[in-house]
């Protein structure tokens, strides 16, 4: 029974845990820890059991109250899907994991029950977001998101922080907003809002009203790049991600961003024909746009001093990839967009966990203050390290398989240029990122800094996430056999490209 | 006559949007999005509205007559809802940071923290 049923359980459970905690963790400071832990490690494992699911029968549907679509609403995993959910549900847990720990000593204690609850929030809604197929359900769950987001931006309450927050809060309900307008669109051109249905009945639709269908796919594209940061609208990230905690900086920086680029994948790829957005100055302007974020993100990270700042302008750099490995619209270039979206949140989440430990044990925020804390604190100072050179893409970590399958889908396409777009912001990576490592280790530290316990939660969530990044680095078959026949497929269907 | 309303409910959209992007007071921004909500709003009801329709509730002597499509009212409600917590919340925020600030004006605040740093 449980097998049958066990999508919408996925969604439900981080959000029955959020009320749980709720109802009685403002009285229990420890339940509350727990059942957080409790609901995001099971989640992780029911993720885990779809995942398997899925390669074992392939792709799964569940029909909402047992309404079959159109009527009803449709949850669908096929091998895209179920590794999206393993990105989200494991580097959350692990984030939580680190949270659970250093948490007390970084908020106010009185909100770290909303804290966990929120948190809980956030993963239903982003799980909600990767396996519905039915659009409308899809905007709720992205308005879920946004306001749990912006809320773990601002919960500790302090002025930059909510600042930030109320900035995220306004651009991500543009963004909402234009994307509703473009589902209504959808709805008014085929009648359905299902996605396979809207696909099927797109070319009917495109024949009768071209221009409100042209209209549409700008609006939702554009709504979602609001969403996701790509340059040039991405000006609320960097506040947003360098002023909030340090956990929520790493699930923000490493996941919400991430699931606007699932929802854009399902648009591009399951909903409008290829031939259909081949037609359209579309890739032109997304190639242009990620290119131009790449290079913008990685110059304004140099020029920054705050680290957390460094770290928030390098996602918007690296969500340039992502873009870019969408709009190049090849094989390959898709399989380094999806790995990427799994590596980058392994990496970015480890950058900005290690960077929170720093800070918070140095007191010091700017990038000069944390040389020589390599020596006092390994730990954090080995996982920053681990980070910055998978960031770069040195073989062996796996920042370099999702630019290497990049670099491999701008040949497939022909687009020599991406090649070189892609080796000039590496030299940018190392640039900005490769001083810290340097002086952390080597220089003498400029502040006197006692030499604390990290809480062993946080030792592990980081060794975790060293080990990931080894691991898919060396052995990257694994994900890649699992996701490329799913988009060999999508291309195939199209006829290639 | 028919394309009227989704005509205006794009003028009012973009009237939102603009209003959004260009005050610089937090208030006026937080209306200008809900403006912009209620155009999507008008839009999705226009598209359920059916001319001379009445509203779809099925009884034995009206089975014969046309309905308005009921899906985009359904659509709105939950539609309002997140409107109205995404509303209630920026508030509260905008309210937390007058008190910090004294000020809802954006520009007024980014300038208080420069002058801070």
């Amino acid at each position: 029974m449980i097998t049958a049923h066990i999508m919408p359980l996925t969604i439900l459970l981080p959000l029955v845990g959020a009320y749980i905690i709720l109802l009685f963790g403002s009285r229990h400071k420890i339940l509350a820890r727990n059942v957080a832990l409790a609901t995001a490690g099971v989640t992780f494992a029911m993720v885990c059991f779809i995942t398997y699911l899925v390669s074992a029968h392939g792709t799964f549907v569940y029909h909402l109250g047992g309404w079959a679509p159109p009527l009803g609403i449709e949850l669908m995993a096929d091998n895209i899907t179920a590794f999206l959910l393993v990105t989200f549900a494991s580097v959350a847990f692990i984030v939580l994991l680190f949270a659970s720990d250093v948490l007390p000593g970084e908020i106010n204690p009185k909100v770290i029950t909303r804290y966990y609850a929120l948190y809980l929030v956030l993963l239903g809604s982003l799980l909600g977001i990767v396996l519905s197929n039915d659009f409308f359900n899809i905007y709720v769950f992205l308005e879920i998101s946004s306001i749990a987001a912006a809320a773990l931006v601002a919960v500790n309450g302090d002025k930059l922080a909510m600042e930030a927050s109320v900035k995220y809060l306004i651009m991500s309900t543009l963004g909402s907003g234009t994307v509703l307008m473009g589902i209504a669109g959808l709805y008014m051109v085929t009648g359905y809002l299902n996605l396979d249905f809207i696909a099927s009945n797109l070319s009917a639709a495109y024949a009768g009203y071209p221009l409100t269908v042209l209209m549409t796919l700008a609006m939702l594209v554009v709504g979602i790049a609001v969403k996701a940061a790509l340059f040039p609208l991405h000006v609320w990230l960097p506040d947003a991600h360098g002023a909030a905690p340090t956990s929520s900086s790493a699930i923000l920086s490493g996941l919400v961003v991430k699931v606007y680029i699932a929802v854009l994948l399902k648009l591009l790829y399951r909903v409008f024909p290829l031939d259909f957005i081949a037609a359209l100055p579309l890739q032109a302007s997304l190639l242009v746009m990620a290119t131009l974020g790449i290079f913008v993100g990685s110059i304004l990270a140099i020029r920054q001093k705050d680290i957390k700042k460094m770290l928030a302008y390098s996602t918007v750099a690296q969500i340039g990839y992502v873009f870019l490995g969408i709009g190049l619209f090849s094989e390959k270039a898709m399989i380094g967009a999806v790995l990427h979206v799994f590596n980058h949140a392994v990496m970015k989440s480890m950058l900005f966990l290690s960077a929170g430990l720093l800070i918070k044990y140095s007191g010091r925020r700017e990038i000069a203050d944390l040389a020589g804390l390599g020596r006092t604190y390994p730990l954090p100072m080995i996982a920053f390290s681990v980070g910055a050179l998978s960031m770069v893409g040195i073989p062996s970590f796996s920042g370099f398989i999702s630019k290497w399958y990049l670099g491999l889908g701008a040949l497939e396409a022909n687009q020599l240029l991406f090649l070189v777009v892609l080796l000039v912001s590496s030299l940018l990576n190392a640039f900005y990122y490769l001083p810290i490592v340097i002086a952390g280790f080597f220089k003498k530290g400029t502040v006197e800094v006692e030499k604390q316990v990290i809480p062993v939660g946080a030792q592990i969530s980081l060794i975790f996430l060293i080990a990931a990044t080894f691991f898919f680095g060396l052995f990257s078959n694994i994900p890649v056999s699992y996701i490329a026949p799913t988009i060999q497929g999508l291309f195939g269907m199209f006829g290639g490209v | 006559m028919d394309n009227l309303f989704y005509a205006m409910a794009f003028v009012i959209f973009l009237t939102g949007f603009w209003i959004m992007l260009s005050h610089a007071n937090l208030i006026k921004k937080i209306i200008g999005m809900n403006i912009m909500e209620s155009a999507v709003f008008l839009f999705l009801v226009a598209i359920g509205y059916v001319r001379d329709g009445s509203a779809p509730i099925v009884t034995e002597a009206s089975s014969a007559i046309t309905y308005v499509n009921p899906l985009p009212s359904a659509l709105i409600l939950t539609g309002i809802v997140v409107s109205v917590s995404v509303t209630a919340f920026a508030l509260g925020l905008i309210v937390r940071l007058y008190q910090h600030y004294g000020t809802v004006d954006v520009d007024e605040i980014t300038r208080m923290r420069s002058e801070e740093q």
